[in-house]
């Protein structure tokens, strides 16, 4: 980025300069660095800080976690599941957006309320009421589709079913996100594209979708990154299980952590996830062409 | 005609969509005036057949719903505003001002949103016990007061801001704590909405760090409440979906007072800058 | 609008504060002094005695807490009663809920003085609490002699905890559909090979779909497979107590054994619900096996539901055990209270284990097999379904030890994939043992299955 300003600064400015870089230096130190360089040290030891253990174990950690073969599942199953949650949020999200915003449809707020409501209800709530809704016998799912399916216990339809219901609680928040992004750009665009005679395909493509560029890349990075840690979808419907079909690596470092009390190896495994965050983000960044 | 079909066309596909997102509410709402028999019975209806209001009437009999319902709002607010508070400060900084190692920083702001709690918790918990600020609401707004993606939204909206107006304020002589509060402030209405709704939905809906740092009841959270339901053995569904329904109501009500800046809001942290 | 909002917000938040503020200094402590250590009341228990006939603390004001997962109001009462007796000692029962409790508790404990002094133990979770524990200051003789599973829980000598009832594994049969097959009282199965016939006579299929299941064992597979490979004469572990094995015969043929009753006897479905409990409780199965707890989960869910039990099945004559049984535990004493504290602590302990009216109650609570031998032929107890079925053989039930979670997790993915997704039966349980292998190996696990009265029979 340029230097934009003059450098010449005012007092006032040094001085809220300071506060606010002090504080965020003080804060990130205590409530990140710290934790952080905590964990990573826990790493490479068998660590239970609830009865005190703390053992030296050198790269075991690591070693055992490349060697495990729910590891290499669960990233498989965490890439297929941010790949599709993300892409059907994506779709849409724009797509009810693009309708919304149309010129045919009136009741703009009321839809915009509706699709925004499983935003706003606890996950673990809605997580529940599925996994109900699920049921082979009595489930909604079943009773409306006419499906006879074990939903949530078929190792075929087990992360598809954890899937589906992610989609239906997040994809409110590409609806909001699109069509801000779509009201935002300035009217004068289609008229042009209008007298140059193209259809509404057209228009969409050359030039709602470029201009819409900055939205989809701030949803996809924010989206990618909270499905990467995403675990209580699965800790609710199907702790796992069928086998271990539906674990996400984030569920792993949580049942590590959380169930079996082995903290060492849950960091080990948060680290691997952290690095895949970083470099997914960093990627999603230079793909897109963004740079910031 | 062509606009007509096209037009229904699109109603019958946003209507679609909707049924569909309302369905499992709906659904909920009206389990939770059954009873656990009748919501998992065999034959399935969507109207209870034995309408009661046992498993709202319960709900203050097995924890102290309201108080917990009170502290939450509470502990909700307080965040919000804060969260609110230091994002667009900090937004404000990071965007408008240029020095040394702020990329830096901003890096770690971004980190934040990727470290998984479960890494930082045991550490965090480890702290907050050796300074003695266990079972306060001191440990439930202090680690969630900063907000990396609050902080994000804030620096794209604030750095669309145009400069001319800042200076302008400082040749008029008001100094830098002037113009946050006077212009800055003020013109990110839409985006201090945005954050309001994700923020008081994100420590609403949180249980652990509540459940692991207050130990008395008096204090205790709506959050941690509700998993009450979800016992040894069994889950109490009518009572669970009871008591959801309650707790959704204001989630809802941030949302409407919200909502009209909403989508401006989140407009200007996410798609310009 | 959005700043008068903002300040209403702050207003109301503001308000709440000191209403939260205020109410929390109107329950100041109240400690009462006891100065009459001569109270005139009769020496309770047999071999673990409790005197009440002196003073605690020297009759100064004691507080402690004591913290549980559930029955507040049960295990309330007896704290109540302990406060008559001494009023100057108060307990504050402190009720968590289950969810993430294990986490908590330890983390709680390490606070000492204003931590939980008293606290409910599960005998899963005594690796995380053992660090922070005062062993019971009375004779471990004593315990042993009143208490028939206390020796399982000794620790170099000494008691941390013991279980004031057990909980197993039995075989409940709704009797209305018992009936309908034309069964009887004579058809209650001591075999497997009984269990299946009777389990194909339950069954009902229309149109080559089934209605109702002989068996449902949909969530309790793994429960199955913790318990039934004994009967085969399979510890889990090894002489040493810690190298765990799942592969042997025991366990391979318990597994094919329910593969096939639902693949060859069509008893039941693997899609027929996914909860046995739920579905006997839908009238839609007709036998299912569970532990003692769901006699109070029919109870609050499904009380119209006629149901019988009966011991579960065996696969030999005389098996070396008939199933395994966990324990449900007293209270632990945190050791880093004040000494005050535990001084109260021990005392309320005593009075706990000599008070059989209260360990009565909760083992009716929960449908337990009283620990205290005194209870043994309480005839109140022996008319629930849940305990009557497992009185005849209780001293052929075994007791693993204090297993991590992670057998149990391991034991339940490997079902799992038996079950749903066609994983060979000795491939799944491999997995599952290697698995555990190592996360044992990083514990300080040792079995007590060796204290098993019949352990040497094993193979």
């Amino acid at each position: 980025m340029l230097r934009k300003r003059r450098p010449l600064q005012s007092k006032s400015e040094v001085v809220l300069r300071s506060i606010v870089v002090t504080f965020l230096v003080v804060y990130m130190l205590i409530f990140l660095i710290i934790p952080v360089i905590i964990a990573f040290a826990g790493s490479f030891h068998i660590w239970n800080p609830l009865n005190g253990t703390y053992k030296w174990t050198g790269l075991d950690n690591y070693i055992r976690m490349f060697q495990y073969p729910t590891f290499w599942l669960s990233m498989k199953n965490t890439v297929v599941f941010c790949a599709v949650v993300v892409f059907f949020r994506v779709l849409l999200g724009l797509a009810l957006a693009y309708a919304i915003t149309s010129r045919l449809i009136r009741h703009k707020t009321f839809f915009r309320t509706i699709f925004y409501m499983p935003t706003v209800t606890p996950l673990v709530a809605v997580a529940y009421v599925w996994k109900i809704m699920y049921n082979p016998q009595f489930g909604l799912v079943n009773n409306l589709f006419g499906f006879d399916i074990n939903w949530l216990f078929s190792s075929d339809f087990a992360l598809p079913a954890v899937m589906v219901m992610t989609i239906w609680k997040d994809f409110g928040y590409a609806v909001i996100l699109f069509m801000s992004g779509l009201m935002s750009i300035p009217s004068d665009y289609y008229e042009a594209s209008n007298i140059d005679g193209a259809n509404a395909w057209q228009t969409f493509k050359y030039i709602t979708l470029p201009l819409l560029k900055p939205t989809m890349v701030f949803v996809v990075i924010t989206s990618l990154i909270s499905y990467l840690q995403a675990y209580v979808p699965v800790m609710v419907m199907t702790k796992g299980g069928p086998g271990t079909s539906t674990f996400l690596s984030s569920y792993l470092v949580y049942d590590q952590a959380f169930v079996k009390y082995n903290f060492g190896y849950a960091s080990a495994i948060a680290f691997f996830i952290l690095i895949f965050t970083a470099v997914l983000t960093v990627f999603s960044f230079k793909l897109t062409g963004e740079n910031s | 005609m062509k606009k007509q079909t096209l037009r229904a066309a699109l109603y019958i596909v946003l209507a679609v969509v909707g049924i569909i997102t309302v369905l499992p509410f709906v659904w909920m709402i009206l389990s939770s005036f059954k009873t656990n028999e009748e919501i998992s019975a065999l034959h399935q209806t969507l109207l209870p057949q034995n309408f009661t209001l046992e498993n709202y009437t319960s709900l203050q009999s097995n924890f102290n719903f309201l108080q917990y319902f009170g502290n939450s709002v509470m502990i909700a607010v307080i965040v919000t505003v804060l969260v609110v508070y230091i994002s667009c400060l900090c937004g404000f900084v990071l965007s408008k001002y240029e020095f040394k190692g702020k990329n830096l920083i901003f890096g770690f702001v971004m980190m934040t949103m990727m470290i998984p709690w479960s890494v930082t918790i045991i550490s965090r918990y480890t702290m907050f016990m050796k300074s003695g600020l266990l079972d306060s609401y001191l440990s439930l707004i202090l680690p969630v007061m900063v907000s990396g993606f609050g902080i994000f939204m804030m620096k794209q909206d604030i750095s669309s801001m145009p400069d001319e107006l800042l200076e302008a304020a400082r040749i008029d002589g008001a100094n830098e704590f002037r113009i946050f509060h006077q212009i800055v402030l003020p013109m990110s209405k839409n985006s201090i909405s945005a954050i309001a709704i994700f923020q008081f939905l994100w420590v609403w809906e949180d249980y652990l760090w509540p459940y692991l740092m207050i130990d008395s009841d008096k204090k205790q959270l709506l959050a941690v409440g509700l998993t009450m339901f979800n016992g040894r053995y069994s889950t109490d569904y009518g009572g669970l979906f009871a008591a959801t329904v309650i707790s959704i109501v204001p989630v809802i009500i941030v949302y409407t007072i919200f909502q009209k800046r909403f989508v401006a809001g989140v407009a200007a942290g996410s798609v310009k800058g | 609008m959005l700043r008068k909002t903002m300040a209403m917000l702050v207003i109301i938040s503001v308000i709440a504060l000191t209403c939260a503020c205020g109410k929390s200094e109107t329950t100041a402590y109240k400690g009462e002094t006891d100065t009459n250590p001569d109270k005139g009341l009769p020496v309770m228990g047999e071999n673990v005695t409790y005197d009440p006939n002196h003073l605690i603390n020297d009759g100064k004001p004691v507080e402690l807490e004591w913290w549980l997962w559930d029955a507040p109001d049960l295990f309330g009462s007896i704290a109540e009663e302990f406060e008559k007796i001494h009023p100057n000692v108060t307990i504050h029962v402190v009720n968590n809920p289950w969810d993430g409790f294990w986490t908590k508790l330890p983390l709680a404990l390490q606070k000492g003085t204003d931590g939980p002094t008293l606290f409910n133990v599960h005998n899963s979770y005594q690796h995380l609490l053992l660090t922070y524990m005062a062993p019971y200051d009375i004779d471990v003789k004593d315990l042993e002699t009143d208490f028939f599973t206390a020796k399982s829980h000794e620790i170099d000598g000494k008691i941390y905890y013991v279980d004031f009832g057990i909980m197993t594994g039995a075989m409940y049969y709704n009797k209305e559909m018992w009936k309908a097959a034309g069964l009887t009282e004579e058809d209650i199965p001591a075999t497997w090979e009984e269990f299946r016939e009777v389990a194909k006579k339950l069954t009902v299929e229309e149109d080559g779909k089934l209605v109702q299941a002989g068996f449902n064992y949909n969530g309790d597979f793994e429960n199955l497979m913790q318990g039934v490979p004994y009967q085969y004469g399979n510890t889990i572990f090894d002489e040493s107590g810690k190298v765990p094995s799942l592969t042997q015969e025991g366990q391979l043929k318990a597994a094919q054994m329910f593969l096939d009753m639902y693949e060859k006897d069509h008893v039941g479905d693997k899609d027929f619900g996914t909860d046995a409990a739920q579905s006997f409780g839908q009238g839609q199965s007709a036998m299912v096996y569970k532990w003692g707890h769901f006699y109070g989960y029919m109870n609050t869910n499904y009380p119209q539901i006629e149901y019988g039990t009966f011991e579960v099945p065996a696969a030999t004559k005389d098996p070396f055990a008939y199933d395994r049984y966990n324990g449900e535990a007293t209270p632990g004493i945190n050791k880093n209270a004040a000494p005050e504290q535990i001084e109260a602590a021990q005392d309320f302990i005593r009075f706990y284990l000599a008070n059989t009216e209260k360990q009565k109650e909760l083992c009716m609570n929960y449908s337990l097999f009283p620990a205290n031998n005194t209870l043994r032929e309480d005839t109140e107890l022996q008319d629930n379904p849940a305990i009557q079925a497992v009185s005849a053989h209780i001293d052929n039930y075994i007791w693993p030890g204090p297993m991590p979670a992670t057998l149990a997790d391991n034991l339940k993915i490997a079902c799992q994939d038996m079950m749903y997704n066609d994983t060979p039966i000795e491939k799944a349980l491999k997995t599952a043992e290697d698995i555990v292998k190592v996360d044992l190996s990083n514990q300080e696990f040792v079995s007590s299955e060796n204290l098993y009265h019949r352990y040497s029979e094993h193979k």
